[in-house]
């Protein structure tokens, strides 16, 4: 009966045409997310458990690739540079969010301009950006090496800061810092905008410093949307890969790890697929941990 | 808070002002400064070129590249011989045309545009109507299709980059120019399409439902309510969510090295970009002019819409 129901929408009561209506509407969209990015997320499971050929079928090979990627020591090199990428990016990204969403917080003039100019390195794509970086730190013409060697004599000689992964992972540190802080920073400062001005007054009355009017009042306030870009920053930038990709190719985060893996050279799709998994459950750790101990939820 | 602050804390706090717009604008600055800069200025750190170069620009947006290669005595020729026909005339030319060092900015620019702005159009229509379900209509299951959208956060590029390979291979689709451009044209609506149905269902919810139930009395009907009411009331709403879809697609390199890898000519800019700065025509001035190409139209695009975009961000309507 139902549906014959559903052919005479007319014959239903007002309560289930809306449901009707409601799936109608939403059905395109949840396909479209269950299979291309539900569905590919359980294929890539399955694809772990395979010796992957690009143009061919697949052979079943266990827990094969799993154990390739595991004792391979560059992956564990790609984990710790992914830990430190990730740590000092998300400290860097977020402090610096909070020091410019105090600052615009103020009255000064040119504000209106200088919100906005700080907003550039967030919305200019990504390729657009990295050569001009690559420029600042070119050894021969870059303003980097004037300044720190010829102007300030820190170096013995010019060299090539991107060249190398011990000293590339630190400019990829500071491009996404670069890169993002203005997204904390408009996160923080709508919430600075929402504080109660009662409060500071109330605080000068009594005659709070400064420092303990942003120690009492301010930082409470902030706490909880600072966890939340914490947790959004930790989960965007472990599974970067234009960032650090287009800048240098020389810092092996676990994604670029993976691509070059999978799609460089001898396309070993499946330990990729491996690879991938093995990035997500890391992930999925840490996420539960974090919302666990540190936003208590 | 304007009680008490001595001038040297005024000077102080205009001091880290100063530097932070530096901070954040000094890349741009200094790729513009490249772009019009000589090659013999490159190593001068001054950010003013002593002479203006425009050559760049004008070797990317293809203007009076005609004549440019053409040594003076043919082109004398060509002048006293009127009588040649304008094909004649094309063939001389094109002898002197350097083919293999050109970088087809403009082409690039083009497949960039036209998959970026389908992207957002398509993702913006399934969009609407998801978003208006799930804010407006009451029904089993609605509240799970909300956090669902929320829980893709959680995926990275990577995690999705191999299965989507393997099955648009297995399409056979990947082969073919035509197919590899439109499995890219399919990703990124999937893509933006979870922020979208967030961003707009946030801003749906936020009209009060009177408006809607008046028209209805009326005798509207829902279709009818979605197009004269909700798309009208929402339209920054919808422009901006627009122009969000349309910069992440115009951004993506990831899926379009793996898809477009084998087919030059439906590069996309990052993708043209990338692969002029590892060839041998890698030149400053040219890869900063055409840094500063692609960079514009989305400062543009954004500058119209930064009230409501930084709006939507604050609300946590974003994703990387």
């Amino acid at each position: 009966m139902k549906a014959l129901n559903l052919l005479h929408p007319g014959d239903l009561s007002q309560k289930d045409r809306e449901a009707v209506l409601g799936w109608a509407l939403v059905i395109p969209s949840v396909a479209i997310i269950l299979s291309l990015i539900l569905y590919p997320i359980i294929y890539n499971v399955y694809l772990s458990f395979f010796d992957v050929q690009p143009m061919a079928g697949n052979t079943y090979v266990g827990l094969e690739n799993h154990r390739n990627v595991v004792i391979d020591p560059s992956f564990w090199n790609a984990v710790f540079t992914t830990i430190v990428y990730v740590l000092f990016t998300t400290l860097g990204t977020t402090l610096m969010g909070l020091l410019v969403a105090l600052v615009m917080n103020r009255t000064f003039p040119f504000r209106g301009v200088v919100r906005s100019l700080v907003l550039f390195p967030y919305v200019a794509p990504v390729i657009s950006v990295v050569f001009a970086w690559q420029f600042i730190f070119d050894p021969v013409n870059g303003i980097f090496m004037d300044l720190t060697y010829e102007k300030l004599g820190l170096f013995s000689s010019r060299f090539n800061l991107i060249g190398s992964p011990s000293t590339a992972v630190w400019v990829a540190i500071v491009f996404s810092i670069w890169k993002n802080f203005p997204f904390s920073y408009l996160m923080i400062l709508s919430r600075l905008q929402a504080i109660d001005q009662n409060l500071y007054e109330a605080a000068d009355i009594d005659g709070a410093s400064g420092w303990q009017k942003f120690r009492f009042i301010t930082l409470p306030e902030v706490y909880f949307v600072m966890g939340a870009i914490v947790l959004l920053r930790v989960i965007w930038n472990f599974n970067k890969f234009e960032e650090v990709f287009l800048l240098t190719e020389n810092v092996r985060v676990l994604s670029v790890y993976t691509y070059y893996k999978a799609f460089v050279g001898t396309m070993e799709l499946g330990q990729g697929a491996s690879l991938a998994v093995i990035q997500f459950i890391l992930l999925l750790t840490f996420i539960l941990f974090y919302v666990k101990r540190v936003l208590k939820w | 808070m304007v009680i008490h602050t001595s001038p040297l804390r005024k000077v102080l706090f205009l001091v880290l002002v100063l530097g932070i717009v530096l901070f954040s604008i000094f890349p741009f600055i200094q790729m513009l400064s490249i772009s019009l800069k000589y090659p013999g200025d490159w190593g001068n750190p001054s950010l003013i070129p002593k002479n203006l170069n425009f050559e760049a620009y004008k070797e990317l947006l293809n203007i009076g590249q005609a004549t440019k290669n053409v040594p003076e005595s043919v082109l004398n020729l060509l002048e006293e011989t009127p009588d040649l026909t304008a094909a004649q005339r094309e063939a001389i030319l094109s002898k002197y045309r350097s083919t293999g060092d050109v970088f087809p900015f403009l082409k690039y620019f083009m497949n960039s545009f036209l998959l970026s702005f389908s992207a957002a159009f398509v993702t913006l229509i399934f969009a609407i109507l998801g978003a208006y379900s799930f804010s407006r209509l009451r029904y089993p299951g609605r509240s799970l299709i909300q956090r669902g959208v929320l829980f893709v956060y959680m995926f990275g590029g990577i995690l999705l980059l191999i299965p989507l390979y393997k099955v648009f291979v297995g399409f056979g689709w990947v082969s073919v120019p035509p197919g590899a451009f439109f499995s890219l044209l399919i990703i990124y609506i999937v893509q933006t399409l979870p922020v979208s149905l967030y961003m707009l269902g946030n801003y749906f919810r936020t009209i009060p439902f009177s408006i809607e139930e008046a028209a209805m009395i009326e005798g509207a009907s829902r279709f009818g309510t979605i197009w004269r009411i909700i798309i009208p009331l929402s339209f920054a709403a919808i422009a901006t969510v627009f122009i969000y879809c349309f910069m992440i697609a115009w951004n993506e390199y990831l899926f379009a090295s793996v898809f477009l890898k084998n087919y030059r000519d439906l590069y996309t800019l990052p993708m043209g970009l990338k692969a002029l700065f590892t060839s041998k025509n890698a030149i400053w001035d040219r890869i900063m002019a055409a840094s500063v190409l692609t960079a514009t139209p989305v400062i543009i695009l954004f500058m119209s819409i930064q009230k409501n975009l930084a709006g939507g961000l604050a609300e946590g309507g974003v994703k990387e």
